[in-house]
């Protein structure tokens, strides 16, 4: 027993804690295939896009944009398919044509903030608004809606093996992050250029390309975001996405993700996403009256947390006595 | 006819408040002379009366909840219909972005640039009172559209809110045969108008005895949210028989969530509004049916009020309460969708 690393396991422990609590509590209606692909797929735009801007957080940065940058991308590939008269032809240049436009805002982030080394949180704030601007003027302000053709509405709500589609791109966005994260040299410049740009750039890492790509795949994730759902709700406008800037940045917190750059884990940002949606989803099923879902869903927040931090927190005291503040570098 | 209705209605009003300030003498120079004076010789009121329908330069403000709403655009364009055909007659909007306190702070910059009448989709009743007073103290008549204020003001645009929500619950408890479980999906708790509907709803349903209220939750008006509620309701009650959506869009979230759950058409939901997406779902059975109401018509009715006000001599102080001009709701199902022509989906 001693042998195991229990703080390895906390996030799993409190996920599967949390099951069971919620099967004793609905044992009819909570363990079931669909009710799990709901909780799934509410979170699946919340977790494509975590898996992305996970490498904003990693180099040190932020995205105060990923809200409405959601929306543009929504917008465009929306209006590119009634550009292409709601055709199949129409839906996949309106995905590359958005995907195109969420590389390009990643890049533009990366570039004004590395060249002229502006705080990230001040360029993605001013250019959320750029992007809301943007969404305004090509919509005019009004809801564009697209129901027409079958493979656009098919990205988000189409099933298969009874778990719609945004499910897969959320599993296989997040096995991909994951991947280049913890198996190639570039995911360790990563972790190294969050860790100590400083020491990164004397020991031959290209400190600024790095910080760009990682912007560019973030602008990516969240464009792909913004398609599924443009998708699931059949139509795009420019206040689609709103209020997802809070929910990725606190689904990559509740995973331990630090946002002074260098910690944190692809595994970790899902476990916040997948656990504000099963909390969403409990509240539901319990009939938890609005007035005190919020109250319920603080504290059962603070309770996870502080039950995984605690883990970690005897981990590093074992290791190397007190580092509280000690940031771990991989 | 609805705006035969509603000029009357208009006329009637203006007519009581010219009644009531009779004895106040107020003087004006030729409309050829094409400037403004100052009206109110008895002191208390500040307005200055212009004649907007003879060359008068006339600035209207607009300040709404929350411009990316389709009734908020319906109302915005209504307006600018309405006041098109003058020149002389300039419409601003003013977007609050679903804030009360942006609101108050748009509020306080119309009333210093000297609009001569603002037309507010108050977000807050209680928290935009003081503006709303200041501007009619300052001689700016307020028109609001839907959303009450809590103080005396000109006049109130506003669709069936109550009632609504009857009319939507006398026609549900028609499609489910009078008996089954039901769920409600709220917006967000403390808007007069929704909260109206919702009670308009619950009070209905409990005449029927056979039916029974299982289950209540938030989608804060959000398409997408409405989705993940109407999948939980779905699991938790597999024997609901229909939802009543507060506003259209979380009803078409619930739509589209029966939809994928293989429950297309088999469930009765109800949304409210009337906007053109909604209308769409119920003509492809999506959805059962919503209480329509005409925004464009609306807004251009506060336009006309706003123009009249404008116009006239009177004065807010003469006021006991706000008079009210209540648009016609229209109950509409798959039956009657195509009598809405297609100028009139906003």
């Amino acid at each position: 027993m001693k042998n195991i690393n229990w703080s390895k396991y906390s996030k799993p422990i409190i996920l599967v804690a949390f099951c069971v609590i919620l099967t004793i509590l609905r044992p009819t209606t909570f363990p079931t295939v669909s009710n799990i692909a709901n909780v799934l797929w509410s979170v699946s735009v919340i977790g494509i896009m975590v898996c992305g801007t996970i490498f904003v957080f990693l180099v040190g940065g932020i995205d105060l944009s990923i809200a409405t940058l959601c929306g543009f991308s929504a917008v465009v590939v929306v209006e590119v398919i009634h550009m292409f008269g709601d055709t199949t032809m129409g839906v996949f240049v309106g995905i590359l044509a958005a995907i195109g436009v969420g590389a390009l805002a990643g890049c533009v982030h990366g570039l004004i903030i590395t060249t002229f080394n502006i705080p990230a949180f001040l360029v993605t704030f001013a250019t959320q608004s750029v992007f809301l601007g943007l969404s305004m003027v090509i919509t005019n302000n009004k809801i564009v809606s697209c129901t027409a053709p079958a493979a656009f509405t098919a990205i988000g709500s189409m099933k298969i093996l009874g778990f719609p589609l945004p499910i897969y791109f959320m599993i296989v966005i997040a096995v991909l992050s994951w991947f280049v994260l913890r198996k190639t040299v570039f995911g360790r410049w990563i972790y190294a250029v969050g860790g100590n740009p400083a020491a990164s750039e004397i020991s031959g890492i290209n400190v600024k390309r790095a910080t760009i790509l990682c912007y560019v795949f973030s602008g990516m994730t969240t464009a792909i975001g913004g398609i599924v759902l443009a998708s699931m709700t059949r139509q795009a406008m420019a206040a689609t996405g709103s209020g997802y800037t809070n929910d990725v940045i606190t689904a990559g917190v509740i995973g331990g993700v630090s946002l002074l750059g260098g910690v944190g884990t692809v595994p970790g940002a899902i476990f916040g996403a997948v656990l504000m949606g099963l909390l969403n989803n409990g509240l539901n099923l319990l009939s938890v009256p609005s007035t005190h879902a919020g109250l319920v869903k603080g504290l059962v927040i603070i309770i996870a947390v502080g039950f995984d931090a605690m883990q970690h927190r005897d981990q590093s005291r074992k290791k190397s006595g007190f580092a509280f503040f000690k940031k771990k570098n991989a | 006819m609805k705006k035969i209705i509603a000029t009357a209605l208009c006329l009637m009003m203006a007519g009581s408040l010219m009644v009531g300030c009779g004895g106040e003498k107020t003087t004006r120079e030729d409309a050829g002379g094409g400037t403004a004076t100052a009206a109110a010789a008895g002191g208390e009121s500040n307005k200055v009366t212009v004649d907007p329908y003879s060359g008068d330069q006339v600035k209207i403000a607009y300040v709404a909840h929350d411009l990316g709403t389709p009734n908020n655009q319906g109302w915005k364009e209504g307006i600018e219909r309405e006041c098109a055909s003058w020149d002389n007659i300039k419409v601003d909007s003013y977007n609050a972005e679903s804030s009360a306190e942006t609101q108050v702070q748009i509020m306080s910059d119309v009333i210093s640039q000297k609009y001569n009448a603002i037309i507010l989709q108050c977000s807050d009743g209680t928290a935009l009172a003081p503006s709303v007073k200041q501007a009619e103290e300052a001689g700016i008549p307020v028109i609001t559209v839907n959303l009450d204020a809590d103080t005396v003001h000109s006049a109130l645009v506003m669709a069936v809110d109550y009632d609504a929500g009857r009319m939507a619950a006398e026609q549900m408890a028609k499609d489910i045969g009078e008996s089954g479980e039901i769920a409600i999906i709220q917006g967000v708790p403390g808007l007069k108008r929704t909260d109206n509907l919702e009670k308009g709803f619950r009070d209905t349903i409990a005449n029927y005895s056979g039916i029974e209220i299982v289950d209540a939750q938030s989608a804060s008006f959000e398409k997408e949210t409405a989705i993940t509620v109407m999948n939980s309701f779905l699991q938790s009650h597999p024997n609901l028989k229909g939802v009543f959506a507060i506003n259209d869009a979380m009803a078409e979230g619930a739509a589209l969530a029966a939809e994928s759950a293989g429950k297309k058409g088999q469930l009765s939901i109800w949304g409210a509004d009337g906007e053109k997406d909604a209308l769409a779902m119920i003509e492809s059975g999506d959805m059962t049916g919503t209480i329509y109401t005409n925004s464009w018509d609306e807004g251009s009715t506060a336009a006309k009020i706003a123009l009249l006000m404008i116009g006239s001599e009177y004065s807010y102080n003469v006021l006991e309460k706000t008079p009210q001009v209540i648009m016609e709701p229209i109950v509409v199902t798959k039956d009657n969708v195509a009598s809405i022509p297609e100028e009139d989906r906003w």
